[in-house]
């Protein structure tokens, strides 16, 4: 009985022994591995729990809209994806792939299928900034079909809802989404905001509820409300490209501005494409096409005429009824001033000088200023000094220091040749004779905003000075009256019945060419004016750049004008005065008082004046061939 | 006299009050019962820790279960949020095609309309007609829809007019 005993706890030993051995061994297994992965590959595990387990999710901030004046989008941020494709997956289906994705998002299928099959890699984009509804009823009629290894990406799409309507002012944002010029560039700080970023665990697609999350919000762009008015912007655009298009001119710039406030309602550009132009010219004239209303220069021509004549009458020199006496040419030092129509000794007043824009009669009445006091005056309309509208690229013109000023250029500057200005200069110093003398610096933002450069702009922040006397331009306005009245000015094209519509005609020729000389370049036609004339609303200003065909201020430029007018008195609903305009005599003779305007006597040997005759025969200082070798080049 | 007589007890041996003192101070286990309180039943403590653990842990389970099932829905709705702003994006963006003016500039060419060039108004209050009211005509109209951009002069077609001579199309002939 005892051995048996004995030897039977000597078994139970043995095992627990080899059990405890075992078990020992294990747990030092356990133990070894748990050193390993917690101690040693630690670093490698967590990263690929990571790498499983953890989203990292940018979240755009959504780009701020950029407003018209009545709050209709301009240009506006969507939410939009990106295809992309890991071509590994893909590969072996490409060709049922690039079918799809080339029918329905409009994709040539050649490229597509060339992505999808793209060696060493398991990213490519296949398209970017898709509407999301688009992209996700692909992405899910690919599922459906089985086909795997496409997906999307939040993307967010720029949408510019009015197309071209005032994409010269707006820009664009480029391929990579940064902005690449107009507004979009300014005020990119503004409507950027500020992306942010969300971390979290998912498991089989669904957010872990207690896992690892953390958020920081997007911070949305804000909105830039412009004083665009997009249904004025659309006409001015079409009626002004229409035109550049007729007469094959090589770019044209409208403006349409509030008279009181100075809020740009239209600011319109036309850049005509020339055959033969190489792909970096295109490119050019696109980047030009940006705002060139306040980036290129030009010389301004007649429509600076008002801007002598006012100074003129504000300093007291001169009033509409002085009597001027005309010669048929004027030699100043070297050269000879003409006239664009031939004519003999007249006898006009300084209404009649503006209602035919004389350069003669001009550079006679101008011959009362030095030039320091005209410098000084058209200084103060502006002229040579930036604007401060807020558009990038913007150029202040060129206006010389009185010192360097011969007599000549004294009279060449008076009625508008020998200084250069960008449109919305000149639109703005009209725009001062409407405004009761006042200048107001133009504005194309809403409030108060800043630029990504650090400058204020703004409706709010826009500031008003005199440029003349309330009764200089009074009585300047009732001359411009006459350049639109049929029978007796040079653009009564631009006129609206029923309306009292003042304006001024302008054809200036360019210095270009290879000779940098006026012979080369072509000319710059304009029209700028404001209505009603007694209590002005509206200004708008309309420049043709080189036209090949006809071209003159008033035959040109003058319609556009005139139409552009019209639809903002329409739109905003400004009924006619109903007031007479004041009769201005035009012209005088001794021994006789100064009687009405006679158009036979200062237009000789043509009885009637209509704007098809004037479309041939440019106005203004330089579409005759002797005013192109008068007002000279250098 | 007492005193003395205790004192004389003392000297020889104990007290019988002292003996039963001794006696008294064999310790035994107080009953229970003796002092008012009954023997705790283990059984119902037991049930009671073990249903709150249980609960415990299948309320624990419930709520996990709850909340992935809520992150589900979370995640669904999320979706269908996300499905429902594209589509309304989408419906604005169809909307602001429609109201874009050049659309609308071409539905009204397309009806026959023409803006007009003269405007005029009536005042209700006085009935009184403000301007010239004239009517507009087709010369009025304004081309909606730019005009034909020119040729570029890489795709105009070319005529190269080569003079072959006999002696060269005989060398080119195999």
């Amino acid at each position: 009985m005892s051995p048996t005993r004995r030897s039977s706890r000597g078994t139970t030993h043995l095992r627990l022994r080899v059990a405890l051995i075992g078990v020992a061994m294990l747990l030092s297994l356990f133990a070894g591995r748990l050193v390993q992965i917690q101690g040693i590959d630690a670093a490698s595990y967590a990263a690929r729990a990571e790498s499983s387990g953890l989203v990292t999710l940018d979240l755009p901030a959504k780009r701020g809209r950029i407003l018209d004046r009545n709050g209709e989008p301009l240009a506006e941020s969507v939410a939009g994806l990106m295809v992309v494709a890991d071509p590994q997956t893909t590969a072996p289906n490409a060709d049922a792939i690039a079918r799809i994705l080339a029918d329905r998002l409009d994709l040539d299928y050649f490229e597509v299928r060339d992505t999808l099959t793209e060696k060493d890699t398991r990213f490519a984009y296949v398209a970017r900034r898709v509407p999301s509804t688009l992209a996700s009823s692909v992405v899910a009629e690919l599922r459906e079909q089985e086909l795997t290894g496409i997906d999307t990406r939040p993307d967010p799409l720029r949408s510019y809802p009015s197309g071209d309507v005032a994409g010269n002012v707006i820009g664009f944002l480029g391929e990579n989404g940064k902005p690449a010029a107009g507004l979009e560039l300014a005020f990119d700080d503004l409507l950027a905001g500020k992306d942010g970023r969300e971390t979290y665990e998912v498991g089989g697609g669904n957010r872990i509820p207690l896992g690892d999350n953390t958020r920081v919000a997007p911070v949305d762009g804000k909105d830039l409300r412009l004083t665009i008015d997009r249904d004025v912007q659309w006409y001015a655009q079409r009626v002004l490209c229409n035109t550049v298009q007729t007469v094959q001119a090589e770019s044209g710039v409208a403006v349409a501005m509030d008279t009181r406030t100075g809020e740009l309602l239209a600011l319109a550009d036309c850049t005509g494409t020339e055959p033969g132009m190489t792909p970096a010219e295109v490119a050019e004239a696109q980047r030009k096409l940006v705002s060139s209303a306040v980036s290129d220069v030009y010389e301004p021509g007649s429509v600076q005429k008002v801007l002598t004549f006012s100074s003129l009458i504000d300093d007291g020199k001169v009033a509409p009824e002085t009597k001027l006496t005309v010669p048929s040419e004027l030699p100043v030092l070297d050269r000879v001033i003409g006239d664009w129509f031939d004519h003999g000794t007249l006898q006009m007043t300084v209404a009649g000088v503006v209602a035919q824009s004389s350069n003669i009669g001009t550079s006679i009445a101008a011959g009362q200023f030095t030039p320091q006091e005209l410098h000084d005056h058209l200084t103060r309309f502006g002229l040579g000094q930036k604007t401060g509208v807020g558009l990038p690229g913007e150029s202040r013109g060129l206006l010389t220091d009185a010192s360097e000023w011969s007599v000549l250029s004294r009279a060449q500057i008076a009625f508008g040749q020998g200084l250069s200005v960008n449109a919305l200069q000149m639109a703005a110093a009209v725009n001062a004779l409407g405004n009761d003398g006042e200048l107001v610096e133009p504005s194309i933002v809403e409030g108060r905003e800043r630029t990504s450069s650090g400058q204020e702009v703004g409706t709010a922040t826009a500031t008003k000075r005199r440029a003349v006397s309330s009764e200089a331009a009074r009585k300047t306005a009732e001359m411009m009256e006459l350049v639109t009245t049929p029978d007796v000015g040079t653009a009564p094209g631009a006129g609206i019945q029923g309306y009292r519509v003042a304006g001024k005609t302008g054809t200036a020729q360019q210095a270009g060419g290879e000779c940098r000389c006026y012979a080369m370049g072509g000319k710059a036609v304009s029209f700028g004016g404001f209505a009603p004339a007694d209590d002005p609303r509206f200004t708008v200003y309309a420049m043709v750049n080189k036209p090949s065909i006809g071209g003159s201020g008033g035959g040109t430029t003058g319609p556009i004008f005139r139409k552009i007018l019209a639809y903002l008195l329409q739109k905003y609903a400004v009924a006619p005065t109903g007031t007479l305009p004041p009769s201005i005599p035009t012209e005088w003779s001794t021994g006789q008082d100064l009687g009405v305007p006679s158009p036979s006597s200062l237009r000789p040997g043509q009885g009637e004046v209509d704007s098809e005759d004037l479309s041939d025969g440019a106005d203004g200082t330089s579409g005759a061939p002797t005013a192109g070798s008068t007002t000279g080049s250098e | 006299m007492s005193t003395s007589s205790s004192q004389a007890a003392s000297g020889r041996r104990l007290p019988r009050f002292a003996e039963a003192a001794v006696e008294r101070a064999r310790l035994t286990v107080v009953p229970a019962r003796s002092l008012g309180r009954t023997q705790a039943a283990r059984t119902p403590f037991a049930v009671l820790v073990l249903v709150i653990l249980a609960g415990g842990v299948v309320g624990l389970l419930m709520f996990n279960t709850q909340m992935q099932q809520t992150s589900f829905t979370a995640t669904a709705l999320q979706d269908r949020a996300t499905e429902l702003t594209a589509r309304k994006q989408a419906l604005d963006l169809e909307l602001d095609g429609l109201r874009d003016p050049q659309q609308l500039a071409q539905s009204a060419r397309d009806l026959g309309m023409v803006a007009p060039q003269t405007p005029a108004f009536v005042r209700l209050s006085d009935g009184r007609v403000l301007g010239t009211p004239t009517p507009a005509g087709g010369g009025d109209a304004v081309q909606v829809t730019p005009g034909p951009s020119k040729k570029p002069a890489e795709i105009e077609r070319r005529t190269v007019i080569v003079e072959a001579t006999p002696r060269a199309a005989a060398d080119g002939a195999p």
